[in-house]
Formats: structure tokens, sequence, C-alpha cells
């Protein structure tokens, strides 16, 4: 049996189709203006890879921009929370696992699971661009780098340089006047990843965190992040051997999975 | 008489005003860059050659603002909250709220009828509602901010904007952008998310019969024209240039010295 799951983000869109209780095929590509145009791309390519069609799932759930229209476009069966399909998918991957912080391009959410991966409590920011990708992505403009490098650079600093400001137009300013008095990057990257930690750690102290945690979305791909909020914590992540940025769209096939034994 | 100067410290630009009593001489601004000593002393030789004032004529030079403690040439230092309910209280004695827009920050600050603070706020965490925030966003557009209010006057409607924070909605107007909006339309929709800004902090004095409007963005007359729609009470507009407010307060309480 196939089932497919779609995860338009604020920057990248995913699919995954689920054969029984293994990946087979995913994909990931950058969001088209319109997160219809996005799902039918990622899902059509996620397919193809194995030669198949949209008639070959027998259920597909959407999650993300656009869940909905994208289930009336029927792209989709079933339309879920983005919440409830991280905490399936990081479930799926650690089962043990009962904190998960999904740190995206537009938001940062803390999302606490039970043992069988089904939602117990959330917070979320969607508000502000603090403590979010966009965050990390506004400061590797100002460094000049590509947002991937900024956890690499940030291991050759020097010192830490933390941003005064949470702000992120205000620490864009910041890190522009440290630049000109000849701060070196590294130094600025670290701080700047230990600042970003900073912010979610306001998010996680709300949700109460319970062992175990694990990170999931792009942000989790940044080491230094993980670095920062594990030192914060005091406590290791878990890590596991799937994508970060696909969990959303893996929680969205396994609850089409759950749900096929109750819609058809 | 007495001549005193004034130096406000802005995040975005520094000032100063030169009075001779109350009577203002002259004023200068420019942008602060970081280096106070020399930007400051490039003002003061300005606003002095300006006003026909030598050195040694001036009792005392104030200075306030975000870079106050680094002035320098300072005799002393005020906060500009202080400064701002002194310039109120002079200028306009029977305003109880001042709503000071800077550039990376409101200030809102309540006087009793005698003229004292008796309470004030001010949001400096975050850029929106600040001057920075209509930068920002005028500069994704491409229109210089001291064109804002006459591309505003060409708006057919108001394309609102669904986010306070200055990053998320500069990601937003340029999606509107791209689906074809009108820039005069957009940038209404900002200044009406703005104005809400700045509307949700002055409420948080409670109803006041008067208020007034002082730094940089009161000069934006798109923004204030919705603040005194949608405010209560009465508006009086600042009767000197609102951008000097605070610089114009610490020369006043140079004066009382």
């Amino acid at each position: 049996m196939l089932y497919g799951g779609i995860d338009v983000g604020s920057l990248t869109a995913q699919a995954v189709v689920l054969k029984d209780n293994a990946i087979y095929s995913f994909q990931s590509i950058r969001v088209k203006p319109n997160p219809v145009d996005s799902a039918a791309t990622v899902l059509e390519g996620a397919l193809k890879e194995k030669g198949l069609t949209l008639k070959d799932l027998c259920f597909c759930v959407s999650t993300g921009y656009g869940r909905e229209q994208i289930q009336k476009e029927g792209l989709s069966r079933e339309n879920m929370s983005e919440i409830s399909c991280h905490g399936k998918g990081a479930w799926w991957v650690l089962p043990q696992v009962r904190t998960i912080i999904d740190i995206g391009g537009q938001d940062a959410k803390v999302i606490r699971v039970d043992k069988d991966g089904e939602l117990v409590n959330f917070v979320m920011n969607d508000k502000c661009a603090a403590g979010t990708g966009r965050f990390l992505d506004v400061m590797s403009k100002t460094l000049g780098i590509s947002v991937e490098e900024l956890g690499p650079l940030s291991f050759k600093a020097q010192q830490v340089i933390e941003m005064s400001n949470r702000c992120s137009i205000f620490c864009e300013t910041e890190v522009h006047h440290y630049l000109q008095r000849g701060a070196s990057p590294a130094d600025l990257a670290a701080g700047i990843n230990r600042t970003m930690a900073g912010r979610v750690m306001a998010l996680v102290r709300r949700v109460g965190p319970e062992k175990e945690i694990t990170m999931t979305g792009g942000v989790a791909k940044n080491q230094s992040v993980r670095k920062e909020l594990e030192k914060a914590m005091g406590t290791r992540m878990l890590t596991y051997h799937v994508d970060s940025q696909i969990i959303g769209a893996l929680g969205a096939a396994l609850i089409a999975r759950q749900l096929r034994g109750v819609k058809q | 008489m007495t001549i005193t100067l004034g130096l406000d410290v802005g995040s975005l630009f520094t000032k100063a005003v030169l009075l001779d009593g109350s009577r203002i001489l002259t004023t200068a601004i420019r942008e602060t860059s970081g280096n106070f000593t020399r930007e400051v002393e490039d003002l003061i030789s300005r606003v002095l050659a300006a006003g026909g004032v030598s050195r040694e004529d001036v009792a005392e030079i104030v200075s306030t603002g975000q870079g106050d403690e680094l002035v320098e040439q300072a005799h002393f230092c005020e906060d500009d909250v202080a400064c701002i309910a002194a310039a109120t209280r002079h200028l306009l004695p029977d305003t109880e709220l001042t709503i000071e827009i800077g550039g990376q920050s409101i200030t809102g600050v309540l006087s009793n009828p005698q003229g004292e603070v008796v309470n004030f706020m001010r949001n400096d965490k975050c850029a929106s509602g600040s001057g920075r925030f209509i930068e920002v966003i005028s500069s994704a557009l491409g229109i210089n901010i001291d064109l804002l209010d006459e591309t505003v006057e060409q708006a057919s409607k108001k394309i609102a904007v669904s986010t306070q924070c200055a990053v998320f909605a500069e990601s937003e107007i340029i999606s509107h952008v791209n689906q074809g909006e009108a820039v005069p339309d957009i940038l209404a929709g900002v200044c009406d998310s703005m104005a809400r800004i700045v509307i949700s902090q002055a409420l948080r004095f409670g109803p006041v019969e008067r208020y007034t409007v002082t730094g940089g963005v009161a000069r934006l007359s798109s923004i204030v024209k919705i603040l005194q729609e949608r405010l209560h009470g009465q508006y009086r507009p600042f009767p000197i240039d609102p951008q000097f407010a605070a610089a114009y307060g610490a020369a006043l309480l140079g004066q009382q010295e």
C-alpha cells in the first residue's frame, strides 16, 4: 500500500511516499508562489522517481501552507495541521521522543507528544522572525554567506559575540556595526547561533520539555544552533537518519495511513 | 539670555538644537553612523556657525537619546523621556500624552497638568511601529521615505498587511508586488498597519484629552492622519519640527541649570 504526505513550507516543499511502513520515495523543492503548484510539483516528483502517478496512492494528506486548498484541488484527500504531522513524523523516526523542536523558515514550534506520537501540547511563534529560520537567513545575508555556512563558520570562532537585540532588523544593524569595527564573521556567526538558540529556548521553557528531545525542520541542520540548545537545556538531543526537513511530510503520510482505516 | 545646546543621539539620526532662552536659534541634523564624537562635533560647529554664536557663549551642552553618554562634548546628559516631556510642557502645556516615534522605538510619555511625567512606556525591542519599520518597507518598494506621503496620496485602496514583524511584512509586501498590486496601495496598507501598532501602544495609557506626536515619523502625514482618525482625544500638532523634540527638550533642561 502507498501513502502520500505533502508539506508546503515558507521556503521549501516536501513530499513523502510511504510504502507500508517504510519511506519509499521523497522529494524536496523550493516553493513556488502558489502552494498548490508547489504541492503538485513536489508530489509528482516523488511519485515519478518510482514510476508512479497520483492514482497509485491509496491516501494522501497535505499539511503546511495552503493545505486546505491542496485538498480542494484533489492532490490530497485530507489535510492536517503541521503540528500533528511533525509530532507523528518525529515519533516514527524516534519512538522514544516526547518533545520536538521544529524550526522552519517562518515559524518555530515546540511540540510535546505521548508514547503513540499523539499531540499533548505545543507552543508556537509565527509572529516574530526572531527565533525562526528567517532570523538566520537575514543574519547570514548580512554576513555575506549562505545560511548553510552559518553553522560550520561558527565553529571557527575565537569568541562568541551575542546580539543585544531581539528584533532581526535591529540585529542586522548590530552585525553591520560589529563588522565595521572589524569583528570576525566567525565570532558573529557563533553569536548569531547562540542568540537564535536563546529565542527558541523561550518557547522550550513555555512548553516544559520532556525527554527525549529532538529537532526537525531546516534549522535542525545547523549544528551550532543544536549545540547551543543542548547546552541551554543541559541535555543531548536525539538524531535520526532522515532529512530533518521531510519530517512534516513524513508525518502527513503516516497520518494518511492511519486515516485510510477510517475514511474510504 | 542664556544660550544652551541640546543634542539628541538617535539610532538613525543625531539632532542638535541651539536655544536662546526658549527661542530656537538654529537646528542641525545628520545620520548617526557610530562615530559619536566626530558627528557631534560636526553638528556643534554647524549650529554655532549658523547661529552666529561662539562656543564660549554656550552655557550648557546637554545630550540625550541612545548614545547620550558617549557624547564627550556634553556637560551632562538627560533621559529622553524627561527631554520629550520638557519640550511638550513648554510648547503644548495642556497636552498630556506625547507619542515619540523614533528610528528604533516608540515611547509614550504621560504628563500631569503640572507637566510632570506620571507614566511612560517604551517599545525598543521590536522594529514594528518604529521608523525602521517604515524605512525597511519603503526601501523594499523602492520609495524614498521623503516621497512616502505623496505616494500614499495616489492610493485607491489599502492592501492589508497581516503581520507586525518587519521581516515578515517585507516578504508579504514583496509578494503583493509580485501579484501586481500597485505600490501606492501597498504603501497605504503599510501606513495603516504602522498606525495600528502606534495606536495600540497609545491606548495603554487609557483615554487622554489631548496628545501630540513627535519623532521623525511624526513628519509623515499619511501615518499621523490615521492616528488622528482613530485615537480619541484632540490631536495637537507639535509646533516645531517634531524630529527635534528631544533635542529641544534637552536644550530647555539646560536652561534650567
